[in-house]
């Protein structure tokens, strides 16, 4: 799933953030990601696909989601403050992946995932999620550090990416259960009242109604 | 479908087009506004950081509408996000932060203060400061400016106090007065296109803290969505056409623009024919549109007999640091580390301009003090690093501990980007966008010595945070370039041998046709340009009126 990338003149993906940050705030970060996509895909009617065959889930099925939720769960394990699972950000990256917009980063997502998951069959002869934590973060590690124009460091990059937005965004998404991602960076206490959305807000309805520019 | 002719057609309704849709509707011409984005309402504007930042409510998605960035004529081009500004109702004025800044007398004459300078392509404008001044003005009250003014070596003169009294800010305001004060540097209140006070049927800011990158629920930061729009849609004479993609500017047989085609919110070609049109979509895009508006009297693109249309693009010069300041570790030494007040409002422009050439560089720029932006998720990405540098598991949690252990106090360099024959905008016809159009290219080639005065700058920003006796300091960048902030595409002057418009912003080749974004500034100025070009659409406005009117 190796992509081929220009390396001559690239802008590495620092400066790239870099001048996304201006004035604060991170401006599309998704960005990233996103400058990756492949040349010219025909736009698609944005009706959403039908749930995977035989998975209660909406992108996933069952062994992909395991695979998920144990990746996302090494990248931000439970100690004495929670983890991943404790924030549902498994359950956010399934429905996030349902936006027309991200089908993309979905398919990229879905390939990464059956890398990861191969890899560690033949690495470890067992399954990502059956693997040791320490196996796991081996694994993570390879794919972490094995450069910006592989398939391995781009599927690394959107599961981060997607597991500190399940953690860390509006609850109204599925993640972020009781708050416990912002908590944990004081983002309930960092600026004041007003910071988060209304009760009853409802960020994938907006999303879907109000964030589609067409 | 061919629409009515009505007297003017703008496109675009952000910080250059919408002062425009306001003074000609003042003045009772009928006025309609293409724009490509949708109209939101305050109550659209909802703290939640996926939504405003990390999908397409304010800009394009890079794969529905990438811009191609490149370094250098021999690069390959790599598709970005980058260089776009919010599309929709207001612009890039919806989701700014509102630092507002005026330029100096010497950004109006650059060209003739450093002289020639090798691999630059300087000009002076072909106004000056004292005659551009009252614009200044005139867009602080109409958009609602909040401020004070200190004097300074580089202030610039100013016939009266700002509209609004400054904004309150944090404690460590104060420090940064003092360290200042301590090493003979100015310390000057930053003005902020935000009111700080109820003002003309608004209401005053509330101190929300996530401003920069989302809509302002309240009403309160001056936006044009906020401001200028809701005043001219109140004159009856402006019709506000959200939505509407603009294509191309057709021209007429004498090489007239006669309309704009556009794809309305169904994807429907539409032809909105007008007596006068005014281009207003940034200095990318406009560039792109009058690019791609090709015919046989123009077939290098609208206005651009001279070739020069996309040329001396200059974009804002980038440097930033970081100051922690631990709260475990400097609570008990200052206990107001932790209130709530969102901003730092603090500026330096003792370095605007340098005697001589002693570090390389004369003309400097702005230091501009903040607290870091805080949008979880931004700031947890940041954390966590990429490639081999990136971490994830416990050593992330740490970092995120340590994050809400922290209070991070940042500089931005508003550094002068000097235009070089190698930094440009072109349109790729192989590469296009959603609506079938093709997309803005962006090759880039900066000066030496604009890097020298960023770098420098970063140096002397980091004195100030070093006197604050934070636990760290880091340094985040000294060579970078903040692509938000657009201009030069169209410059405007005397000769049209060497400008695309004249000295109001009219097309030397088309005289119809005028652009009021960034791109008619020779020089960028060495501070963030939105009162600017607010300012002289203003100008531009009301000699406009006064021409129409005599006929
Ligand atoms: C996050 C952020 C923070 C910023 N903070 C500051 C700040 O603190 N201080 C400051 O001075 N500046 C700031 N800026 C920059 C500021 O937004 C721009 O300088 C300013 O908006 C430029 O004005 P403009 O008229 O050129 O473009 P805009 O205000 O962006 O308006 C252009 C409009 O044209 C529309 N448009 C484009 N193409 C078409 C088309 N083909 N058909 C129809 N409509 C079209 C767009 O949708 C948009 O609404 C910030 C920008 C961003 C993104
Ligand atoms: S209330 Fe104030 S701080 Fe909040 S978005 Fe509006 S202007 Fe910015």
């Amino acid at each position: 799933m190796a992509r081929k990338r220009s390396s001559a003149g690239r802008l590495t993906r620092r400066s790239f953030i870099q001048r996304l940050t201006f004035f604060g705030g991170g401006v599309v970060l998704l960005g990233s990601t996103a400058c990756k996509r492949p040349a010219e895909e025909p736009a698609q009617a944005a009706a959403a696909p039908p749930p995977v065959e035989n998975s209660p889930h909406a992108t996933f099925t069952g062994l992909e989601l395991a695979t998920m939720a144990a990746a996302c769960e090494r990248i931000l394990p439970r100690d004495e403050d929670p983890g991943a699972r404790d924030a549902n950000v498994p359950a956010y990256i399934d429905r996030i992946l349902q936006t027309p917009e991200l089908k993309q980063m979905k398919a990229d997502f879905l390939q990464g995932l059956a890398a990861l998951e191969r890899r560690s069959r033949s690495m470890f002869k067992k399954g990502f999620v059956e693997a040791t934590p320490e196996q796991q973060d081996e694994l993570l590690t390879i794919f972490k550090d094995s450069g910006e124009g592989t398939g391995e460091g781009h599927f690394y990059e959107i599961l981060v990416v997607l597991t500190l937005e399940g953690f860390l965004g509006d609850p109204s998404y599925g993640g972020n259960k009781d708050r416990v991602g912002w908590r944990l960076v004081g983002f309930d206490t960092v600026g004041t009242v007003a910071m988060a959305p209304p009760e009853g807000y409802d960020g994938p309805k907006c999303l879907r109604e109000c964030g589609d520019h067409r | 479908m061919t629409k009515d002719a009505v007297d003017i057609c703008i496109i675009g309704s952000g910080a250059g087009g919408a002062p425009m849709a306001l003074e000609l509707g003042r003045a009772g011409f009928k006025v309609v506004v293409l724009e490509k984005g949708a109209h939101y309402k305050p109550k659209d504007f909802v703290h939640d950081e996926i939504l405003n930042s990390r999908r397409n409510f304010f800009m394009p998605l890079p794969w529905e509408e990438p811009h191609l960035w490149r370094q250098g004529s021999s690069g390959r081009y790599e598709r970005t996000n980058s260089a776009w500004t919010a599309n929709c109702v207001g612009g890039g004025t919806v989701h700014m932060s509102g630092y507002f800044y005026r330029l100096k007398p010497v950004d109006f004459r650059l060209r003739s203060t450093l002289g020639e300078v090798k691999g630059a392509n300087l000009a002076d404008w072909p106004i000056s400061y004292e005659e551009f001044a009252p614009f200044y003005d005139k867009a602080e009250a109409e958009l609602g400016v909040s401020g004070e003014a200190r004097p300074h070596p580089f202030a610039e003169p100013r016939s009266g106090p700002y509209p609004l009294p400054p904004l309150d800010v944090h404690p460590i305001a104060k420090e940064i007065d003092r360290v200042c004060g301590e090493m003979k540097w100015n310390s000057l209140t930053t003005a902020r296109g935000i009111i700080s006070k109820p003002y003309r049927g608004r209401s005053a800011c509330s101190y929300c803290a996530l401003c920069g990158s989302y809509g302002c629920e309240m009403g309160a930061k001056s936006g044009t969505n906020a401001s200028v729009i809701p005043a001219a849609l109140a004159t009856g004479n402006v019709e506000l056409r959200p939505k509407c993609m603009a294509r191309s500017i057709e021209v007429d047989k004498e090489g007239r623009a006669r309309s704009v085609v556009y794809l309305d919110a169904d994807g429907v070609e539409q032809e909105q024919p007008a007596k006068v049109i005014v281009v207003s979509c940034t200095a990318v895009e406009s560039a792109r549109l009058l690019l791609n508006s090709t015919s046989s009297r123009f077939p290098k693109g609208l206005a651009n007999g001279s070739g020069l249309v996309g040329r001396n693009l200059m974009f804002s010069s980038f440097g930033e640091s970081r100051a922690t300041f631990r709260i475990s570790k400097q609570k008990a030494s200052r206990p107001w580390l932790t209130a709530p007040d969102p901003f730092v409002n603090r500026s330096i422009q003792d370095f605007y301009l340098m005697p001589d050439e002693r570090f390389g560089f004369r003309k400097g720029g702005t230091l501009g003090f903040m607290w870091t932006h805080p949008n979880p998720i931004f700031a947890a990405v940041g954390l966590a690093g990429s490639g081999k540098e990136g971490v994830f598991g416990k050593e992330l949690k740490d970092r995120m501990r340590a994050y809400r252990d922290s209070r991070i106090l940042q500089f931005e360099v508003y550094g002068e980007f000097l235009a070089t024959p190698g930094t440009y905008v072109t349109v790729e016809p192989g590469v296009k966008d959603k609506y079938g159009i093709p997309v803005a290219a962006i090759t880039m080639d900066r000066h030496p010595k604009d890097f020298a005065a960023t770098r420098f700058l970063v140096e002397r920003g980091e004195e100030v945070l070093a006197r604050l006796d934070p636990d760290d300091i880091e340094r985040v960048g000294v060579a970078g370039e903040t692509t938000i902030l657009q201009h030069g595409t169209c410059r405007f002057g005397k000769d049209p041998a060497t400008s695309v418009l004249d000295k109001d912003c009219r097309a030397h080749e088309v005289p119809n046709l005028y652009v009021v974004d960034g791109s008619f500034m020779p020089s960028a100025g060495s501070v963030p340009s939105t009162l600017t070009i607010a300012a002289n659409s203003f100008r531009v406005a009301s000699q406009l009126v006064r021409k129409l009117k005599k006929g």
